[in-house]
């Protein structure tokens, strides 16, 4: 230690602030006045803030709109084909024209957004609740369970979803409902939900406010469903909103190669697969339920990416 | 000015004179650093910061999380973090102005004038790297020559007013592949010169382990034969004969060596994952000095560390400067640490330097009002048990000494009795079970506080969470009021968890993020269903009241609180129930001292009016010494030693004991001389 009263160096003198420039503030005190943000109001606000979320909000509910009352935008019968109009450009009533069959393209795009949607969102819900269920069990309960269901998930993954529904619906060409599709893209596609929900069930297990409230006299089982499980939502609800998209391209896919829905019913890929035959004369047949796929997928797709945005836990003070 | 020494100046008097003569190595003025938020608002980091660095010198800035500390610092290397850019003031480095400096320009000043010990051991060494080649990454990146020591200016100086210069040959290093030869050649010197016997083997094992491939330097090899009786011509022909250069291997396990790390060579080939956190922070220093840089920047170089760790380590960084002449930054929040090592000190406090001067100076007689609160704060071993104020009003008798209920103790009544606790757990991939506790046994009376105080690995968690029956016991027993807590079944057991109560160490992971406060506090009502909401809601409020903080928390957040608010929010949490015994494990060591003071008082007032009992799990002996009545030490697994806390401090029996005490930084300072004595 040096000797004290060694002059001290230059620019080295003692130095005292004024107390006025940097004002004492009371150790630790409570902001009173901000605002009360919970994980969803902040994630809202984030959300709100962003452009993308926006858009893709408005061309959601739109498409919803439409999807649920597609009386409102056209009052022609998607299914009501005249060959006297076959392949007949845009008139009046008729913006998009005519394909092959005759049928108004307009009102056949309107009406497949309902098929689309359905199989969308049916689809995410039967595999968020089947994903997370299992997914939920094999992370808490560990040991043998989260084996041998893990090893499951793991054969599941190992099936292309696609081939694999081509292979299930070959067994039920013949049945006309949209839930076959549902089911089957439901069958291949929890598992990425199970995975994803099983990681963080795992993660937020260890997390100490589980050991607090076990020393406060909760039950294992209270503690998953009052403190594991809402810890876990955030990335599910991310991994469903993004899948939404995937499962809508995956029906068009099926329904494309012909083995999806049958032509009775309005879709998209359906029509996408009847106007290939005339896509060197007439491309507008094939265009626009092309184009309004693309877009609904798209901001699907948007959708889960600024909700996953929103939702990430780095993105979130800790 | 060398014309004039008089023979009695001392080395320190020279050395002042020195820097005098040289000026600051690095000289801050009024340094302002600003961060841009999403929003591009600027956040104001640092302000009108000035401090200086002598060649040579220990500086210490200290201030609590946030003051800007860490921001000043970096900004002298240019690392600013995220959107952080400087916006006003100088920054010179030996007189020449680097605040405007492009990263590229940086480049060659970071390392090879500037080093830095970062902070966290764990995070920066990359894991699959060996240590050797990171510590060559340092010298390979600066171009430094690997054969030959650099020495400071300083160090330049100094020998040059003491012994000759020595001619840049004298400072090639002694390589690996010549050492078998050199030793054998200074043994036929040894014998030649007359040397024998025991004396023979000793001045061999000495050079054995110093002369160190690629940190031993010719000179040095002579000097040493030279004192071992060699005469001068023999010693500077084996030296000039063996000694000529070393490789960047022997280079870097030198450094490794310099920086304390035995068996250097061998370890230089280990990944960091076979470190342990001083291990690997040696590392770090070894790096920080790879290409003798003029400063060092240390980065709270210790506070992941044990406290004997973090002495042995700044003890060896301090003979080390000293030798190189290396004038060392020191960032820390400790402000004993900081007394104890540094000459000037410089105290930040929201982004200002609001006091600076000779360290000791500062310290024992603060004047700025923040750094007379600090100072009064700090845990240094000086400072009494605390002792509410409520206590000190009621009687004259009581205020020397916390008051404990007479009654039960002259009953002996033992709330908490431990009996031969342990604990075995099984170690992933190897046969054998490793001990985490063994054979611990205490008792703890009604109303008092009992401190387990032990470094990492030491197992006093793990007796916490037996004593919670959190974790079940291996062997041995824990009896609350007399009763086997392990006999305790669902009933009995919500019974249990009723009278005690945990607080956790991690403010930030205790408590739901998902839950508002409210509901955190409300849980142990719900859970043992106790009273209807109103009364519930009622109880909530008092509970705030009780840790003081205002009612309107109830609609937050945790995330919105800050570290020490949260911790509050634990404590009502755990007064919810009215317990008997809370289980504080490691409540206070994740906080900035004055908040941390702040806790301890509001634990002891909380003591005091409701007879609580505490069981009390710490590293930090000096905050033991502010809030327990009884002291149990532990050591891997093993209670060291066990008594009441004036006992252990004033009259430790044990050599761990003591070298816990002895490694206290700045226990033996006496701080805040001029403050009102708090009690």
């Amino acid at each position: 230690m040096s000797d004290i009263t060694s002059k001290p160096l230059p620019g080295q003198e003692r130095f005292v602030a004024p107390v006025d420039k940097t004002p004492l503030q009371s150790v630790d005190n409570v902001d009173e006045s901000a605002p009360a943000t919970s994980m969803w109001a902040d994630a809202w606000r984030t959300l709100r803030k962003n452009p993308m979320f926006i858009i893709s909000g408005i061309v959601i509910i739109f498409i919803l709109i439409v999807a649920l009352f597609p009386g409102l935008f056209t009052k022609q019968n998607p299914n009501y084909c005249n060959l006297d109009n076959s392949l007949a450009g845009s008139q009046a009533g008729h913006p998009f024209g005519f394909d092959l069959q005759g049928c108004d393209v307009y009102s056949r795009v309107i009406y497949g957004a309902r098929t689309s949607i359905s199989v969308g969102v049916l689809t995410t819900l039967i595999v968020v609740a089947v994903g997370t269920l299992v997914g939920a069990i094999a992370g808490f309960f560990g040991g043998w369970i989260d084996a041998v269901l893990s090893r499951i998930v793991d054969i599941f993954l190992a099936i292309p979803m696609l081939l694999g529904a081509i292979v299930v619906l070959q067994m039920f060409r013949t049945s006309s409902s949209i839930w076959k599709v549902v089911l089957v893209l439901a069958l291949f596609g929890w598992v990425s939900t199970a995975r994803i929900a099983r990681g963080a069930v795992l993660s937020s297990k260890n997390l100490e406010f589980n050991t607090a409230s076990t020393a406060l006299g909760s039950t294992p089982m209270r503690n998953l469903f009052r403190h594991i499980l809402p810890n876990s939502v955030a990335p599910i609800i991310v991994i469903g909103t993004t899948s939404l998209g995937s499962y809508i391209v995956s029906e068009a896919t099926l329904s494309f190669l012909g083995i999806g829905l049958p032509s009775s019913v309005v879709s998209w890929g359906g029509d996408i697969s009847k106007a290939q035959s005339v896509l060197r004369t007439d491309p507008m047949v094939l265009f626009y339920p092309s184009l309004a796929l693309a877009i609904t997928v798209l901001a699907f797709i948007m959708m889960g990416d600024a909700v996953k945005d929103a939702l990430d836990p780095k993105s979130r003070t800790a | 000015m060398t014309n004039e020494k008089q023979p009695e100046e001392t080395l320190e008097e020279k050395i002042n004179d020195m820097q005098r003569e040289f000026g600051p190595l690095l000289e801050v003025k009024d340094l302002a650093v600003d961060f841009t938020t999403d929003e591009g608002k600027p956040i104001h980091a640092v302000r009108d910061s000035s401090f200086s660095v002598y060649p040579g010198q220990w500086v210490a800035i200290v201030g609590e999380s946030g003051s800007g500390k860490s921001t000043s610092a970096m900004a002298c290397l240019g690392l600013l973090p995220g959107t952080g850019h400087i916006v006003g003031g100088s920054i010179k480095l030996e007189g020449k102005e680097i605040s405007h400096y492009t990263q590229k320009q940086f480049v060659s000043v970071r390392g090879s004038k500037m080093g830095l010990v970062p902070q966290d051991p764990m995070s920066n060494l990359n894991p699959v790297w060996r240590i050797g080649t990171q510590v060559k990454e340092a010298f390979v990146a600066n171009h430094m020559d690997v054969s030959h020591e650099k020495r400071s200016n300083l160090s330049k100086a100094l020998a040059d007013a003491d012994i000759q210069i020595k001619s840049e040959g004298d400072e090639t290093f002694l390589g690996s592949k010549e050492l078998p030869e050199l030793m054998e050649a200074a043994g036929q010197a040894l014998i030649k010169a007359g040397v024998e016997g025991d004396k023979y083997e000793k001045r061999m094992e000495y050079f054995h382990n110093e002369w160190v491939p690629g940190s031993e330097t010719r000179w040095r090899v002579a000097d040493d034969l030279i004192k071992s009786g060699v005469k001068d011509d023999d010693a500077w022909y084996i030296a000039k004969k063996y000694v000529v250069g070393s490789t960047t291997t022997d280079r870097a396990a030198g450094l490794l060596d310099e920086a304390g790390l035995p068996d250097a060579a061998v370890r230089a080939r280990q990944y960091p994952h076979e470190f342990s956190g001083g291990m690997r922070q040696r590392a770090l220093i070894a790096m920080g000095l790879a290409c003798r840089p003029e400063l060092l920047i240390a980065d709270e170089p210790t506070s992941a560390l044990d406290v004997t760790v973090q002495k042995r380590i700044l003890d060896h960084l301090q003979d080390l400067t000293n030798s190189l002449g290396t004038a060392v930054l020191f960032i820390t929040h400790d402000l004993g640490l900081a007394a104890e090592r540094a000459q000037h000190i410089v105290v930040m406090y929201k982004g200002q330097v609001v006091e600076s001067g000779p360290s000791l100076e500062v310290l024992q007689n603060p004047q700025h009002p923040y750094t007379k609160r600090l100072v009064a704060a700090a845990p240094s071993l000086s400072s009494q048990r605390i002792i509410s104020y409520e206590e000190k009003g009621e009687d004259a008798s009581a205020i020397m000494e916390h008051k404990v209920n007479e009654e039960s103790l002259e009953k002996g009544d033992v709330i908490i009795d431990v009996e031969h606790l342990t604990k075995e757990f099984k170690l992933p991939r190897r046969r054998e079970m490793f001990k985490a506790v063994d054979d611990v046994s205490f008792k703890i009376r009604r109303g008092t506080t009992l401190a387990i105080v032990g470094e990492s690995g030491s197992g006093k968690s793990t007796v916490a969470n037996m004593v919670l029956r959190l974790l079940d016991p291996t062997a041995g027993k824990v009896l609350y009021n007399g009763k086997d807590i392990a006999s305790f079944k669902k009933d009995s057991l919500l019974e249990f968890r009723h009278h005690v109560q945990p607080v956790f160490q991690n403010p930030y992971g205790s408590l739901d993020p998902m839950y508002s406060i409210y509901r955190s506090i409300e849980e142990p009502l719900r859970i043992h269903k106790i009273g209807d909401k109103e009364s519930r809601l009622k109880r909530v409020k008092e509970l705030l009241d009780l840790v003081e903080l205002p009612e309107s928390v109830m609609q937050r957040y945790p995330n919105e609180l800050s570290g020490g608010q949260r911790q509050r929010i634990a404590i009502a949490r755990a007064m919810a129930l009215n317990p008997d015994v809370i289980v504080c494990d490691e409540a206070v060591s994740a906080l900035d001292v004055l908040v941390q003071d702040q806790i301890l008082h509001l634990l002891n007032d909380l003591q005091t009016q409701q007879g609580l009992t505490y069981l009390f799990i710490t590293h930090d002996l000096a905050v033991v010494r502010q809030i327990a009545d009884d002291v149990v030490v532990m050591q891997h697994g093993k209670l060291v030693e066990h008594g009441t806390t004036d006992e252990v401090f004033m009259h430790p029996k044990k050599q761990y004991t003591k070298d816990l005490l002895d490694a206290i930084p700045g226990g033996k300072l006496e701080l805040g001389l001029n403050l009102d004595h708090k009690a």
